[in-house]
């Protein structure tokens, strides 16, 4: 005896009954989770904030300074200070390899490992190699000397490959860039600590303090238009 | 882009050995203390006519010598015993050789048939002597003639091997302190040199080694070429090099074939629990765990029954172990007499350790260990590692140390014993800067013009002037830096190097 489509339904409406609560919808579980996602503490008010607790676990976040002094090289130290307090280890990819460890406290070196890159897409291919190590709990992804022809030469795969790798481990990856880099991240957000000479005599914990974190666009507009080959953008 | 930091230099714990086993393949064939006093050749019979590959010392005594017909090798020693090279000897010996090695440390590198090279860094100084003489020991126990030899570098290491072979020692710390004076005592022949390089040196009046290693560096590089500052290099200790990890694959197998025919389980169980014992103790010595174990067992008619036994969670615990074998063997379906049983750990890294619960550190070595492996291959040796100031007003030195495997607590009144509080952005350097015009007004600068960042000066600082390195010849540098704030651009510095302007990076 074949079973109606009414059948059917009334007999999956009959196990839902009968499950009562303990059944939620796909929407209601990814709601569940999406409030239970865990973040990551920065040390940084404005930050945490704006990212509503933390950075997220799990997941690429992207810190935007436009131009020159305006606050990435800040947000990157006090993310080191925070990972040494917290007793993590951390993994900066350096591409260009322009870090000063005389500007960083000595003690927050400690639990640092620096990775000095040539391009964008090798500090990608280490990252990818990283995040599998479960030892590491934060990694900086410093692309702000890069041209944005450089990373926009890493396929958008390889981002969303190291994603898959940093969620099951919830390590935190932030990229520090001039312009938006990858449509992978969960969060873009501009800082303008907007530095001028006499911040040189100013506390560090009171330039960060002063920093602003706006969230950008996401996507970002520009994102498409980015991606188009330069040569179909004349065309357009 | 220059790379501008100082790379990290050997530490005090970092250390290599070599365990050499001389005349290897004729050992594998014949070893043991009864064979020592029979003069004994491994000979080639695959040429057209039969040579001698080695000799053993009681054959030497014969004047029997590598390349000499078998025939007139025959001749000179009537006694003489001939054994044929044997892969499965080889192999064999191999083994046992790398369960020695790893029962001393776990990065081992077979370098050669023969000879292996050790990484100590995992041990302390102090146990060096002390393990490597057990090592050594329990070789000859096996039947194995070898020396060992230690060094800051593998290739010291080796040439402390060697010593040691020529002194008649089974062991040689080639200790940093005393480098040079033990290299005194010794001829240019231990180094391996070629012939044409020995002859010059010899012609120069050097005879030992501890003599050519005083030679300037640059005058060895352009008198005797790539040849000899290798060797240069080696002999100072600057010649370091990664090791390349032995496979291991091997170790994690064992096959055994009955000479007679084995019709019930019972007694299978019996080799079942000797096996799982020996492959245990060998997969822990490399320390890594079993995730799953294949049996094999094949039948006098030919036919195989094969089973992967999956583990709930990687284990190396030998009662676990054993049951979840036996308990398979027990249900074995025997049609016909069992000719053969193989045993096979699928290793893997141990779990991660629960270290954190008390404190900070590095959770699982061995995959950290993999992590930098790959990260060096892709971005080279120079360009990993956790960085350090180091003593010197030099622009953009630092060294590389490794990562410390535990991370110290920061003292509850940290801020209170740092000093000062941190002041100001950090600072990103450009490479090596990059070069600009700029104007001066009074000796100060009020504009600044580059491909990268043109500008007006709109606040300034300096000049902070310093000169370092004068001491040492052709290394001298002396700058003059400012700090200046670029109308809309943002921080600088910019450098007078005498010569050229720069700027050096930015404040950010």
């Amino acid at each position: 005896m074949t079973k109606t489509r009414k059948d059917k339904v009334a007999a999956v409406e009959a196990i839902r009954h009968q499950l009562g609560s303990r059944i939620t919808s796909g929407g209601e579980l990814l709601k569940l989770h999406e409030t239970r996602e865990a973040r990551a503490a920065t040390g940084m008010r404005g930050l945490n904030e704006q990212l509503g607790g933390g950075l997220p676990r799990g997941q690429l976040t992207e810190i935007i300074a436009p131009g020159v002094s305006q606050g990435g090289g800040l947000v990157m130290a006090e993310l080191l200070a925070q990972a040494r307090r917290e007793r993590r280890y951390a993994m900066l990819f350096d591409v260009g390899r322009g870090f000063t460890p005389e500007c960083v406290p000595e003690s927050d070196l400690e639990s640092l490992l620096w990775v000095g890159c040539e391009s964008a897409q090798q500090a990608v291919e280490a990252l990818d190699i990283a995040s599998r190590d479960e030892n590491f709990q934060l990694f900086l992804l410093d692309l702000r000397d890069c041209e944005p022809s450089d990373w926009r030469a890493v396929k958008s795969n390889q981002w969303y490959r190291v994603l898959g790798q940093l969620r099951p481990r919830e390590a935190v990856t932030v990229i520090f860039a001039r312009e938006a880099v990858t449509s992978a991240s969960k969060h873009r957000l501009a800082v303008d600590a907007d530095l001028s000479l006499d911040s040189l005599d100013r506390e560090r914990a009171a330039l960060i303090e002063g920093s602003r974190f706006e969230p950008l666009a996401f996507p970002d507009p520009n994102w498409n238009e980015l991606r188009q080959p330069t040569a179909a953008r004349c065309a357009g | 882009m220059r790379f501008r930091e100082k790379i990290h230099r050997a530490t005090a714990s970092s250390g290599f050995a070599v365990l050499s086993c001389p005349d290897f393949r004729l050992q594998a064939v014949a070893r043991g203390e009864g064979r020592r006093s029979v003069p004994t050749v491994l000979v080639d019979d695959t040429r057209r006519q039969s040579v001698v590959l080695c000799a053993n010392a009681a054959a030497l005594g014969w004047h029997v010598v590598e390349g000499m017909p078998t025939v007139q090798a025959l001749a000179r020693c009537p006694e003489l015993r001939v054994e044929r090279p044997s892969p499965t000897a080889a192999a064999a010996a191999a083994r046992l050789l790398l369960e020695a090695a790893l029962n001393w440390v776990p990065g081992v590198e077979e370098t050669e048939p023969g000879l292996l090279t050790l990484d100590l860094s995992t041990q302390p100084e102090a146990q060096w002597l002390d393990h490597g003489r057990r090592t050594g020991d329990r070789l000859r126990k096996a039947g194995f003639e070898n020396v060992v030899g230690l060094g800051e570098t593998p290739s010291l290491a080796r040439i402390a091997a060697a010593i040691a072979r020529q002194r008649g020692e089974t062991l040689w710390h080639l200790a940093p302190g005393r480098r040079l004076e033990s290299l005194d005592r010794l001829p240019l022949t231990v180094a391996e040199i070629g012939a044409e390089v020995s002859e010059r040196l010899h012609l120069w009046g050097i005879r030992s080694l501890g003599d050519f290693a005083r030679l300037d560096r640059e005058a060895v590089a352009a008198r005797l070429g790539e040849e000899g500052e290798e060797l240069w290099l080696r002999l100072t200790g600057r010649s370091r090099r990664p090791l390349r990890q032995a496979r291991l694959e091997h170790l994690f197998e064992e096959r055994h074939e009955f000479e007679y025919e084995i019709n019930d389980t019972e007694p299978l169980f019996f080799l079942v629990n000797r096996l799982v014992e020996r492959l245990s103790l060998r997969v822990a010595r490399t320390g890594r765990t079993a995730t799953a174990v294949e049996v094999a067992v094949s039948f006098v008619d030919g036919t195989c029954q094969a089973k992967r036994l999956a583990l709930p969670e990687p284990t190396l615990e030998q009662e676990v172990l054993f049951r979840l074998v036996g308990g398979h063997i027990g249900h074995l379906e025997m049609k016909a007499p069992v000719a053969s049983l193989l045993l096979r750990f699928e290793p893997s890294d141990p779990v991660s350790s629960e270290r954190l619960l008390f404190g900070a550190g590095l959770r699982n070595t061995a995959r950290f260990q993999e992590t930098l492996k790959r990260l060096r291959r892709l971005v080279g040796g120079e360009g990993i590692g956790s960085p350090r100031r180091v003593d010197t007003h030099r622009a953009g030195a630092f060294e590389l140390v490794p990562l410390p495997c535990e991370i110290a607590s920061l003292p509850a009144d940290s801020k209170a014993m740092a000093g000062p509080a941190v002041t100001g952005p950090v600072f990103r350097r450009y490479g090596t800067g990059f070069r600009t015009e700029v104007k001066l007004r009074d000796g100060r600068p009020v504009m600044v013009e580059s491909s990268r960042v043109t500008g007006v000066v709109v606040d300034l600082r300096g000049p902070w002037k310093s000169q370092g390195d004068w001491w040492h010849d052709g290394r001298a540098w002396e700058r003059t830096e400012w700090d200046a704030e670029l109308l809309k651009q943002g921080v600088f510095r910019l450098v007078d190097t005498g010569r050229e302007w720069l700027v050096e990076g930015c404040y950010d």
